[in-house]
């Protein structure tokens, strides 16, 4: 029965990783600009899209997709804050919302246009024999995918902690006012926090291709995984984001073994719901306080 | 001067459906379905102008209220027999029963998470509607019978049109009754400025909460309207991509009015049939359309068409329209008020602590039937945190704060109102979309939710109790000096008479005591002594007792007749203006004179 | 006592004037002909996604059908005229009603194609029904559009779903192998849920041994569903979903360790697109509603080669069946139209139509790429043979034609 349990446990762990993946990348620019950036989705559908023509259209090596794709898909997140949520900086955070949502719409349309297929397929980057540990199969492709993710992950926290631009976002979300005085520039910074959270989306794009292929709905039900992983953990906690994550992989998976497959889309709106209504600023806010 | 007149241009939407109607009906069979379902739209983008638009809460499952509808409709019609027509009224309600449940995380919630909770809403109920096989036919669908009206079967596509135009443009008239009148003008408030709004007795979660209701309900009830057009019904027909392209109805078509509504949802809706030649294109299209619109068009269509209006006819305000006043009625001093202690505010002892820091340590300060009392001390002493327990928008930790010898501890800040106690605000805070007049008459107070629905139809219908509240608003406005005023956008005002119209708002009510937290800040120093006299004859002539906070001693010590200095968080100092202020504590305190011992 | 406010008039006359031009803006043009017929063209009004996730189904069936068309006309068409392909993009039945509706009686066409997938087509189906201009159904297997039946509807090349999910049950037992339990994996939403019902209905007649688990639209997670198959020993399993969906789940279950599976997946996901997800499909097998997989004859091949040629480029997984279906049926429209005797009337036509004998592309020298169709006028199902499927070396191939059980 171990066995069972293993594996029902290991692909929660797999798409854990690669929902917090996505939900740091929502935190990134929360962080910075207070806003959640519904077309996060669409930018990693993107990024899934540029690796299928890296690996399979063009056939180059591998590791170029994991190379180029993130600054890649973090300048079109950068020139879209540029050109369109630069001119709403001073709108209220419903049209910002709304535009980032139709903004996500145009981009995985888009997407359709140039691509009228219904599915492509990206093969893994490790084809080798699974590992057997205890009687349970794991591919080196799952463990690639659950380590990666995850050492990107903190590797980013690293970088917030300790970066110059860390400090910046931290200064900027705490006093806009503060933070500009103390010399950081806005523009800069929204616009760095874009790119990353780009970048980001496009690595996890990278990373999920070969588990999903790449398809139109990849924009949707990554948006939605990746907003209630940062519910749950808190949309300022980069640590909230990778532990909201993987609890949200293994409860979709432990509900659709042990209750029934439906559940499995319940479940996570059931977290989402618990959480902002009694933790509304996530199980590892940084700071208490009300977030509306 | 005829005073009761009814509301006819509430009628204008309406009457829009109506036409689309019939011009449907001059026209071929195909363009008749489409006007139906372009209706059908209409009804829903005006749905969502309540609760988008107004209510200014984004949502994202539009879709599942009218799948909500349309099956509860068509159940209700193959399983329980019920007559059709029956079944709308059974969808609005069900649709309103859904839209009350969302409401209960909606109303905590703004910006991006009340949209992922509203998509998430929408998701389960796709998901359980495609889950309950046994009774909605599952993933496959089911048939929708052909709707029997009074004997006949509902068929072609003409009576379906007469039919849905009718129904529509009934509701279509509820929802506009309800939009112009008080409630649609409190949801506003509510929207645009909570702290304002309940500060005047607008509950800001009640009215989202009848938002949510009364948009989904009339969702709902477009949803039966539907059913039937569609001949089948399945959860796929009502996904989250539906209920994203119905939030571009209101935001396309212009969030404020009905009629952005109706542009909105009949415009988006037939566009695709015009544009079936590209029709690869159409959703990158629309996403385009509203993103273009959202940066450059803040307003939609209707306000565009608006402006191009304005451009044709310069018409601006209507002072003639507005009753010429009579005579001021009197205002004195209600009998009741009379058999009251002199003292009508009372605060003894107040406490509140911030972590560590104490803010207000026992402070004490009266406020005399018919007085001016200021409330003065350097940043930090604690005069607004004393001042929002006063208010209500803090509660204290201790202590006594009685008006009129009722406790005010413990009571919302909606409900001072009430007992005749009303505020304005250091940052001013009207309802800058609302009109001076109507921003004027929320200050009249009695705006529950239900009772301002009552007043909606009331004053659709031209009834006495709205043309009183309309007269008693305008002297209200014309007693500050802004009756000229009274049509325009209060957002386009002066800094100096928005402060005016946030009194007239306080005042209006005839309360007995208006708190004012630092009537002059920001206010250019000419308009300073203006606002003094203004403040002067409101007591004089109204018997209306003051408390100012206030940083500008002279005007306070020229204003108040009693005076009390706070200085980290204690009461420090008590009595005429002119006295206290040559205190040498109080000295010490602003200016930092030495105390000679 | 709020008064009549000009500004509010304007608006509302504003508004009034733009809502008549957006319904009179409703194209309401050229009425010239009857029926869809001139003296040098026959019109012909089809309807599919091309937008949203259907669109795979809709936007084959309206090339491969102008394609077909194309090569009618090159040879001087049917009757001495061309035929006209009137294509209308819909997905949802509100769409579909209004793109019928605007075919049938704005455009008149002479034939209307449903080249849309289940809800959608079965919403149309209905209309059409009660106007009675002749209807060629593509794709849908549903029984709502067959059922009840009408004399002027038309399903062609895609089986109902009680013959596909026989047949698929029948695959189980091809090379001598012995199911001992078998598991079905099926989709939550419409398509699937159709076959599941058949495939239901059938094991229990067999009195089978047989559990089923489901999974969302767009599902990429198996794991909980295989687990509990593997539980209950299962060794051969039916996926009834989109070759996306099977692709991944048959990943999975090799991932977890079920290697001894016979694994037949539905029609809807045999494509060779599913190669790519699995690396190696080879003993997948599925079936096919065409007598050849694309690149298993000379005549797919030339097939492939001519679409190719048609769009400028073929996108990932095409040519798929919806291609050889569309291409095949345009050449039944051709036939029907020429057995009237070029007495071009829709009762002409549905007559004619409805006594079709073995009509398809080889007769007027197109590619034989579909069963040939047949009809009478008491069953208007064109089609009852269907193609088992094997992916072997990584490509799909017909091994033999299951005939009408």
């Amino acid at each position: 029965m171990l066995g069972e349990l293993g594996f029902v446990l290991l692909a929660g762990v797999k798409f854990g990783a690669l929902y917090a993946l996505a939900a740091l990348g929502l935190v990134v620019v929360h962080k910075a600009t207070k806003t959640v950036n519904f077309a996060h989705g669409a930018f990693a559908m993107l990024g899934a899209f540029a690796s299928f023509l890296i690996v399979v259209k063009w056939q180059w090596a591998y590791w170029a997709a994991y190379l180029l794709v993130p600054p890649a898909i973090g300048l079109v997140a950068a020139a879209l804050e540029f050109v369109v949520l630069r001119r709403l900086r001073q709108a209220d955070m419903f049209t910002v919302v709304i535009a980032t949502i139709f903004l996500g719409i145009a981009l995985a349309e888009a997407f359709r246009l140039t691509y009228n297929t219904e599915l492509l397929a990206v093969p893994a980057l490790f084809t080798g024999p699974p590992l057997v540990v205890e009687g349970l199969f794991i591919t080196r492709d799952t463990a690639w995918v659950i380590a990666g993710a995850l050492a990107t992950a903190v590797a980013c926290i690293i970088l917030f902690r300790y970066g110059r631009f860390g400090r910046g976002m931290r200064a900027m979300a705490a006093n806009i006012r503060g933070a500009q005085l103390c010399g950081y520039s806005i523009d800069g910074v929204y616009m760095l926090a874009w790119f990353l959270g780009g970048a980001l989306a496009g690595l996890t794009g990278v990373f999920i291709a070969p588990v999903t292929g790449v398809s139109v709905d990849l924009a949707i039900s990554i948006i939605t995984a990746g907003f209630v992983a940062g519910v749950i953990g808190g949309f300022d906690s980069p640590q909230g984001a990778i532990v909201g994550g993987l609890l949200l992989g293994i409860a979709e998976s432990l509900a659709a073994a042990y209750v029934s497959s439906a559940m499995k889309n319940c479940v996570s709106f059931l977290l989402l719901f618990v959480v902002l209504m009694w933790r509304p600023e996530g199980l590892f806010a940084e700071r208490a306080g009300r977030s509306v | 001067m005829s005073e009761r007149r009814p509301d006819v241009s509430a009628l204008g939407p309406a009457l829009l459906i109506l036409f689309c109607a019939a011009v449907g009906l001059k026209l071929g069979s195909y363009p008749q379905y489409v006007a139906a379902i372009a209706i059908i739209s209409m009804l829903a983008g005006i749905a969502l102008v309540v609760l988008v638009g107004l209510g200014r809460c984004i949502t994202l499952a539009s879709g599942s209220f009218m799948a909500i509808g349309a099956y509860v409709s068509t159940l209700a019609v193959t399983d329980l027999r019920i007559p059709y027509l029956a079944t709308l009224v059974l969808a609005a309600a069900a649709g309103g029963c859904a839209g009350w449940l969302i409401a209960f995380p909606g109303t905590r919630f703004r910006g991006h998470n009340l949209a992922m909770v509203t998509l998430v809403f929408q998701s389960v109920c796709i998901i359980l509607i495609r889950e309950s096989t046994w009774l909605t036919g599952g993933a496959e669908g089911i048939h929708v019978p052909a709707p029997r009206l009074f004997g006949l079967t509902v068929t072609s596509d003409r009576s379906f049109l007469i039919l849905i135009g009718i129904a529509a443009a009934a509701m279509t008239l509820l929802v506009t009754v309800l939009v112009r009148g008080r409630f649609g003008k409190n949801l506003q408030a509510a929207a645009g400025n909570e702290i304002a709004a309940e500060a005047f007795g607008v509950s800001v979660r009640d009215y989202l909460t009848a938002a949510f209701i009364v948009s989904s309900a009339t969702i709902g009830f477009a949803g039966a309207l539907l059913a039937p057009r569609v001949r089948i019904l399945d959860p796929d027909s009502f996904g989250v991509l539906d209920s994203i392209f119905m939030l571009a109805y209101p935001i396309v078509g212009g969030m404020q009015s009905i009629w952005g509504g109706l542009l909105g949802g009949g415009g988006l809706r037939v566009l695709p049939e015009l544009l079936r030649p590209v029709a690869d294109y159409q959703e990158l299209f629309f996403a385009t359309l509203v993103i273009l619109v959202v940066l450059f068009f803040p307003g939609g269509l209707s306000d565009l068409i608006r402006r191009a209006c304005a451009l044709v006819v310069k018409q601006d305000r209507l002072p003639a329209a507005e009753p010429a006043p009579v005579e001021r009625p009197p205002s004195p001093v209600p009998a009741k008020y009379k058999q009251y202690a002199d003292e009508l505010l009372v605060v003894e002892g107040v406490d509140k602590h911030f972590d560590a820091l104490h803010a207000v340590n026992g402070a004490s300060l009266r406020v005399p039937v018919g007085g001016i009392h200021g409330l003065i001390g350097p940043n930090g002493a604690g005069k607004t945190s004393l001042f929002n327990i006063i208010s209500g928008f803090l509660d204290a930790d201790g202590g006594k704060v009685a008006f009129a010898d009722t406790s005010l501890l413990g009571l919302r800040a909606r409900d001072r109102i009430r007992l005749g106690m009303t505020r304005t605000f250091q940052n001013v805070a009207i309802f800058g979309q609302l009109s001076c007049l109507e921003n004027v008459i929320i200050g009249l107070g009695r705006n529950a939710v239900l009772p301002a629905m009552a007043a909606s139809f009331d004053g659709f219908a031209g009834g006495m109790a709205s043309a009183r509240e309309r007269r008693r608003a305008f002297v209200a406005l014309e007693s500050v000096g802004l009756a000229d005023q009274a049509q325009a956008r209060a957002g386009s005002l002066s800094l100096g008479d928005q402060r005016r119209l946030e009194l007239a708002r306080a005042i209006v009510s005839e309360p007995r005591l208006i708190l004012l937290d630092e009537p002059v800040s920001g206010v250019a120093v000419s308009e300073v002594e203006d606002l003094r006299q203004l403040l002067l004859r409101i007591n004089a002539e109204r018997q209306i007792a003051m408390l100012v906070v206030e940083h500008n001693i002279p005007f306070v010590t020229m204003l108040c007749r009693s005076l009390s200095v706070m200085g980290a968080g204690r009461i420090l100092a008590e009595g005429k203006p002119a006295e206290v202020v040559s205190l040498p504590i109080v000295r010490q305190l602003y200016f930092g004179e030495e105390v000679a011992a | 006592m709020r008064n009549f406010n000009v500004r509010d008039v304007l608006v509302g006359a504003c508004s009034l004037a733009a809502g008549a031009a957006l319904i009179a803006g409703v194209p309401s043009a050229a009425r010239a002909q009857v029926n869809g017929v001139t003296p040098t063209e026959i019109s012909i009004g089809a309807i599919g996604a091309l937008t949203g996730p259907l669109a795979f189904i809709g936007a084959p069936g309206r090339d491969s059908l102008s394609m077909a068309f194309d090569e009618i006309n090159a040879k001087g068409g049917v009757c001495g005229r061309k035929l006209h392909l009137d294509f209308e993009a819909a997905s949802s039945p509100a769409e579909s009603i209004a793109a019928a509706k605007k075919l049938v009686e704005e455009d008149k066409v002479f034939i209307f194609v449903l080249a849309s997938g289940s809800t959608g087509a079965a919403a149309a189906a209905d209309y059409v029904r009660q106007v009675g201009v002749p209807t060629y159904n593509l794709y849908g297997s549903t029984p709502i559009i067959r059922n009840p039946f009408a004399k002027n509807v038309f399903n062609g090349a895609v089986v109902p779903v009680e013959v596909s999910a026989g047949a698929l049950i029948k695959m189980f037992s091809d090379g001598g192998y012995k199911p001992k339990k078998f598991g079905i994996l099926a989709g939550t939403y419409a398509f699937p849920q159709a076959t599941l019902k058949a495939a239901e209905d059938i094991f229990k007649r067999d009195k089978a041994d047989f559990t089923v688990e489901q999974f969302d639209i767009g599902a990429r997670d198996f794991t909980s569903q295989l687990v509990s198959l593997q539980r209950q020993n299962v060794d051969s399993i039916l996926v009834l979903g989109s070759f996306s969906e099977a692709g991944f789940a048959i990943k999975q279950a090799r991932e977890m360790g079920m290697t001894n599976i016979r694994w037949v997946v539905d029609g809807s996901a045999v494509s060779s697109a599913i190669v790519p997800i699995l690396g190696n499909a080879d003993g997948i097998r599925g079936y096919y509603n065409a007598p050849a997989f694309p690149g298993q004859t000379p005549a797919t091949r030339e097939f492939e080669a001519r679409l190719k040629k048609f769009l400028g480029s073929v996108p990932q997984g095409r040519p798929s069946i919806y291609d050889l279906i569309g291409y095949g049926s345009g050449y039944v429209v051709a036939e029907a139209i020429q057995a009237t005797h070029c007495q071009l009337t829709r009762g002409n036509l549905i007559n004619a139509w409805s006594h079709l004998k073995d009509a398809g592309p080889t007769k007027r020298g197109g590619l034989d790429v579909t069963f040939p169709e047949s009809y009478t006028p008491t069953d208007h199902q064109g089609v009852y043979r269907i193609g088992a499927a094997i992916v072997k070396d990584g490509k799909w191939r017909v091994y033999r034609v299951i005939n009408k059980p």
